[in-house]
């Protein structure tokens, strides 16, 4: 019964641990919303800062949404903190990141 | 006689041009206004003369390079500015100013050469990003070097250090830009100090979108505060700017004065600017 328990808590750690991983890695296709976007010519910075990420595969800046869309290639996953500082990073304001399934 | 002749003759056509130079700024401000009021048009770029508290694009990445053609009762002049800005970082701007200068007074001979050396820093005190909006405020201190030669007439500097300490606003959404400036110039040598203050707001006409293609019209005011009963001086000055993609930008203004504390026959009757910003870093 002990051994039993001990595994169940292993277990459950292991699992809780995976999913925080899992929340905080992104792949596919994703949206970001970001704050501060009101000139075109501004967002120069933010595409660079993006690109500059190992596994984007290509950005779409929408001024008038004020989001980028972001696309990771195929089996790469990034970090959905190092996302947020490249966004920081460039003079903005990031805010909400959705995957593009929930959509 | 003759002299006496010519001197009203001298006199009318000054009368002319200035009622010419009046009918000129009506019509300018007319324009911009139907321009401003008529169309429905989102986002626009950084003002033309005066300085803005976004440092990014061309903005905090770029070179810019614009030349000034001055007009004034007793001389013309012709000024290519080259400023070179670079982000420490997204908060922290450094920038070097040089200037090149070719200056005709009427009646003696031309001067040209190198003016004075600018160096400043901007450090971003305030940041308040929204959907589509920025509020931004920042502090910005320029230390003028007297390296243009200014034992020679015309001078080519002002041959005093000069420190000015500015606080420079904007609030830009993607319909408009309102820009505002004021800053304090302390000038060495027994030269008086001055307050400079601009207003600029911003209009696009064209749709925005990324990369961009944009069509800016703005209008602003430019004025400086000579102490030590100098005067003030005030300029009107409606401009245009194309943003060509992501790394180009052309922009074009005129100065018009609307008070001049310069001595009769030497006042500006207008500066032109015309100008580029290119991204490189």
């Amino acid at each position: 019964m002990k051994k039993l328990l001990i595994l169940l808590f292993i277990g459950f750690t292991v699992t809780t641990v995976n999913a925080q991983a899992d929340t905080s890695q992104l792949n596919g296709k994703i949206t970001i919303e970001v704050d501060g976007l009101a000139c075109p010519f501004c967002a120069y910075g933010l595409e660079k800062n993006l690109k500059e990420i190992d596994g984007v595969e290509n950005i779409e800046i929408n001024i008038e949404k004020g989001s980028v869309l972001l696309t990771i290639a195929e089996r790469k996953q990034i970090s959905e903190d190092l996302i947020l500082q490249k966004i920081k990073d460039a003079g903005f304001t990031p805010g909400k990141i959705k995957k593009q399934s929930d959509e | 006689m003759d002299n006496n002749f010519f001197g009203r003759r001298n006199d009318h056509r000054k009368l002319s041009y200035r009622l010419l130079m009046d009918s000129f700024k009506i019509k300018i401000i007319l324009v911009i206004t139907i321009v401003l009021i008529g169309l429905d048009v989102k986002a626009q770029g950084p003002p033309i003369f005066t300085d803005t508290p976004i440092m990014l694009g061309v903005q905090g990445r770029g070179v810019r390079t614009f030349g000034n053609i001055i007009s004034r009762e007793n001389v013309n002049a012709y000024s290519q500015v080259l400023v070179v800005p670079y982000n420490l970082t997204s908060k922290l701007q450094v920038a070097g100013v040089v200037s090149y200068l070719w200056i005709s007074p009427e009646g003696t001979s031309s001067n040209s050469g190198f003016g004075d050396l600018k160096v400043f820093a901007k450090y971003q005190l305030y940041q308040k990003d929204g959907k589509g909006t920025t509020l931004r405020s920042l502090i910005k201190l320029t230390e003028t070097f007297p390296t243009g030669n200014a034992s020679k007439m015309p001078a080519l500097g002002t041959g005093a250090y000069q420190t000015t300490i500015s606080l420079v606003n904007g609030y830009v959404t993607t319909k408009y830009g309102v820009y505002g400036e004021v800053g304090y110039n302390l000038a060495g040598n027994g030269l008086p100090d001055n307050l400079v203050y601009n207003i600029a707001f911003g209009y696009p006409l064209l749709p925005q979108k990324y990369p961009p293609n944009q069509l800016n019209v703005f209008l602003e005011l430019n004025g400086n505060y000579v102490f030590e009963d100098v005067g003030n001086n005030l300029f009107l000055s409606p401009g245009i700017q194309y943003i060509a993609g992501r790394k180009l930008l052309f922009e074009s203004g005129i100065q018009i004065p609307l008070t001049d504390a310069s001595p009769t026959n030497q006042q500006t009757n207008y500066i032109l600017r015309i100008g580029t910003r290119i991204l490189i870093f």
